[in-house]
């Protein structure tokens, strides 16, 4: 087959294929709803599946909103087939179904336009039957494999008052695993609910009826917000529980190895739970007070306590006990009439998981306004106690205040401001502007990015590095007395060179001999490690060291030792001829100092 | 050079005066300006920056406020009366933001170059004893106590300057200048919205880029938002 013919035969089965294909999604066109299910019991779910079929959507469709019913979308999954010939195609929308109360539902017909396509699926009826709770005697026969109770503390309560309910979840003794629990109803109408959470390390068991069950204690913080007969529950919650397998065959041996268990969906539900809600007395109720409900104690300091007029004192309130700390505010003090004070700021911290013992800090900043102010009048703070149904108000001392006027340079007064906080309310606003400049700061690179800085933290390591430096050498020579000797000599001999020169200019023969032969003695004698005054010409051809100096160097100390001997009785000398000894001299000793010692 | 200085902070000082009477006077808007040309000019101290900020606030721009008296905190850390308008300023903000951290605050105590002053005196005098000590080796055991003293305060003040030069320099914060300023995924006009922040939010700079300043808002979420409608201060 010629490659011509081979290309026009692809492109015909290509053009095959679409067609079919369109043809194929054209005419099968529908779009069906159904559930896996139509009835299950609340806290159950069922999976609701959108099918179009030979049509793509561009998008999940919506669902109605139906009361009662809730739909979470989980995702779609699509299918192609060509058998035959005949190509099909489908896409499907899948939503958990789950219900908030049960009854009879009805998911009515969705009708979808796709393309220009006008599609509809048919109603579905959806059934949600009731959970009770298992009556005392199905527990204590031991057949419910799990099961929920609800307890709460008090059936009277104050509202405001708050109080820590107790779900507890109860798993027979042979239930391997527990798992998916979920809490899938909890009516707290009249309460405000926190977060359920499992107590920890209070998991017990027990013996009830003639089976051991495992208790998982979860807390739930409530606390009343309305008044009157109101009802806990009953609370309903799903979980997965693995029971052992009840397929017995095979080894008994390897049975106990791989038994993997079977798992079972279990829907529990506890007792509703009746609590008469109390208003809060109006006798004996203080005037400031703000709503706080629980037991309370007050600490409060204030700092700095002498300030001058229109400074910041800053006054800090903690309020420490039980009851709910999130509702307990600083009630306003009418006695702070001489002081601006600012909004407190907050803070609270939780000695239980609930939030319902612990401290709340308020943190205020107050300043006086004249000088005539000699305290911070005391604080007051009133709260209800539920345990014996009394208002109790907390005071704290005033404390002492020394205010000094503000001197020359008073605060500005601020028309807006006076307009925004008139004298006879509590002043709520920002500290004025400051009169004075005050110093201009340059703006600069911070020193530390500043190279002249860094660099300048240099000195003060080199200056200790020379210290240790010329320490190391002190001790050194401190430590060796030849170096010292070594030293000393070398001085000598400089120093004696020069008063040489100076006895040759003045042709002063006779001392420049005597120094001539010391200083040769004190410099072979250094070299040589033994006294200056044991020094004399034959030491020359004696000594080891000196076997290894110079030939020519040995010829010159041997001359200038002739030259101090033929002095004593030789005539005086003249300066040319003295100077030419300072130098062979100079020269004799640098090459001296070259031998090893 | 004396004399331009003198003359230059006379003008500044004429300036100022100026600005204060439009703020004594309600003119809080022309006031704000006021000391907004002032510190464009290069002048710069915490009582400019403190005015500057009240009267941004009161002309309703909290986030400029929040700015302003962040940069006068960092002249004047311990300004008892910048802390107090500054918390309360804060309190007028509704929204997330990010606050310092209690650490962040002890380090706020001293600004950066009085860490850098004191840390270089603890520096040159523990050398200074060391030097001592080398020359002087008698007195070793007179200065061992405190030369182990000013060794360990020097290490530690080095350590605490190091942090907040670390903090100062590698860190950053945007204060959100604008009202409901929305944080787009990128940093492009049509990029999605991940969140939107009120005037006045503080966020934690993650980068910048051509305009754009990628923020985190705290709660584990971040965005960019426009260079324009947020001032970047250094520091966490």
């Amino acid at each position: 087959m010629s490659a011509i013919k081979m290309r026009f035969t692809l492109k015909t089965l290509a053009v095959l294929w679409f067609v079919a294909l369109f043809t194929g999604a054209v005419l099968a066109a529908s779009f069906t709803a159904s559930l896996d299910r139509d009835t299950f019991t609340l806290g159950e779910q069922a999976t609701l599946s959108l099918k179009f079929d030979g049509v793509q959507p561009q998008d999940a469709p919506g669902l109605p909103n139906i009361a009662g019913l809730q739909f979470q979308y989980v995702g779609p999954s699509s299918s192609f087939s060509f058998i035959n010939g005949q190509t099909s195609s489908s896409i499907t929308y899948n939503y958990i179904v789950t219900a908030q109360h049960d009854g009879e539902f009805t998911i009515p017909g969705m009708r979808a336009d796709i393309s220009g396509q006008q599609l509809a699926s048919a109603p579905l009826k959806l059934t949600v039957t009731k959970v009770d709770a298992p009556s005392a005697a199905a527990v204590n026969s031991g057949n419910e494999v799990a099961f929920l109770k609800f307890i709460f503390p008090k059936s009277k309560i104050y509202v405001g008052e708050p109080a820590v309910g107790r779900l507890e979840l109860y798993l027979r003794d042979d239930v391997q695993n527990l798992s998916n629990f979920q809490l899938t109803s909890s009516p707290t109408d009249g309460f405000s609910a926190g977060k359920t959470a499992e107590l920890q390390n209070q998991r017990r068991r027990v013996q009830v009826g003639n089976r051991v069950y495992t208790v998982i204690p979860l807390a739930m913080p409530l606390t009343a917000v309305r008044t009157g007969a109101l009802t806990l529950g009953p609370f309903t919650a799903s979980a997965v529980v693995v029971l052992p397998s009840q397929n017995q065959n095979g080894d008994p041996f390897f049975r106990q190895f791989f038994n993997q268990g079977e798992q079972q969906q279990v829907t529990l539900a506890t007792d509703p739970f009746n609590v008469n809600s109390l208003p809060l007395p109006e006798q004996n109720r203080p005037a400031n007070y703000t709503g706080a409900v629980g037991n309370f104690t007050m600490n409060a300091t204030a700092g700095p306590t002498t300030v001058t007029v229109g400074d910041p004192i800053t006054v800090r309130v903690q309020i420490s006990g039980r009851g709910a700390l999130d509702t307990v505010t600083l009630p306003p003090q009418d006695a702070w009439n001489n002081f601006k004070t600012f909004p407190p700021t907050t803070k609270q911290e939780n000695s239980d998981q609930f939030g319902y013992q612990g401290t709340k800090t308020f943190e205020q900043i107050i300043s006086p306004q004249n000088a005539d102010v000699h305290e911070l009048p005391e604080l007051t703070f009133s709260f209800f106690n539920p345990d014996d149904g009394q208002y109790h108000t907390l005071t704290q001392a005033a404390v002492p205040l020394v205010v000094k006027a503000a001197g020359t340079s008073p605060m500005p007064t601020l028309a807006a401001t006076k307009t925004a906080t008139p004298e006879n309310q509590t002043p709520q606003d920002i500290l004025p502007i400051k009169e004075n400049l005050g110093v201009l700061i340059p703006n600069n690179v911070p020193l530390v990015a500043q190279p002249v800085f860094l660099a300048a933290q240099a000195v003060p390591v080199l200056a200790f590095f020379a210290a240790f430096i010329w320490r190391k050498r002190t001790d050194n020579l401190a430590n060796n007395p030849r170096l010292r000797r070594q030293r000393t000599v070398a001085q000598l001999v400089r120093d004696g060179v020069n008063d040489l020169k100076k006895f040759a200019a003045e042709n002063k023969s006779d001392e420049f001999f005597a120094l001539l032969f010391r200083l040769l003695q004190e410099q072979l004698g250094e070299r040589l490690d033994c006294p200056a005054t044991a020094i004399t010409e034959n030491v020359i051809d004696e000594h080891a060291i000196l076997r290894r100096a110079p030939k020519a160097l040995l010829d010159s100390l041997r001359e200038l030792f002739q030259l101090c001997n033929q002095a004593r009785y030789a005539p005086v000398r003249g300066a040319g001829e003295l100077n030419s000894v300072a130098i062979k001299f100079e020269k004799a000793t640098a090459e001296l100092q070259e031998v090893k010692a | 050079m004396l004399v331009a200085a003198n003359v230059f902070a006379a003008e500044v000082s004429a300036d100022f005066s100026a600005a204060n009477k439009l703020y004594a006077e309600g003119k809080f808007a022309d006031a704000a300006s006021a000391y907004e040309k002032i510190l464009q000019s290069g002048a710069q101290s915490p009582a400019l920056l403190f005015n500057d900020a009240n009267a941004e606030f009161k002309a309703g721009h909290l986030g400029k406020a929040i700015a302003a008296y962040r940069r006068a905190a960092q002249l004047s850390p311990r300004d008892a009366e910048l802390r107090a308008n500054l918390a309360f300023v804060r309190n007028q903000m509704a929204g997330a933001t990010v606050r310092e951290r209690f650490w962040q605050n002890w380090l706020g105590t001293l600004t950066l170059n009085e860490g850098a002053m004191l840390t270089a005196v603890l520096f040159w005098l523990t050398a200074a004893l060391l030097i001592a000590r080398q020359i002087r080796p008698a007195l070793v055991p007179k200065l061992k106590s405190v030369t182990r003293l000013l060794v360990v305060l020097t290490f530690f003040s080095g350590a605490v300057l190091a942090v907040q030069a670390a903090n100062h320099f590698l860190s950053a914060t945007a204060v959100v200048t604008a009202d409901n300023v929305t944080a787009r995924s990128g940093p492009f006009d049509d990029a999605q919205t991940v969140f939107t922040v009120r005037d006045g939010a503080e966020l934690s700079v993650l980068d910048q880029r051509d305009g754009w300043v990628q923020v985190a808002n705290g709660t584990g979420k971040s965005g960019w938002l426009p260079a324009k409608l947020v001032e970047v201060l250094p520091g966490a």
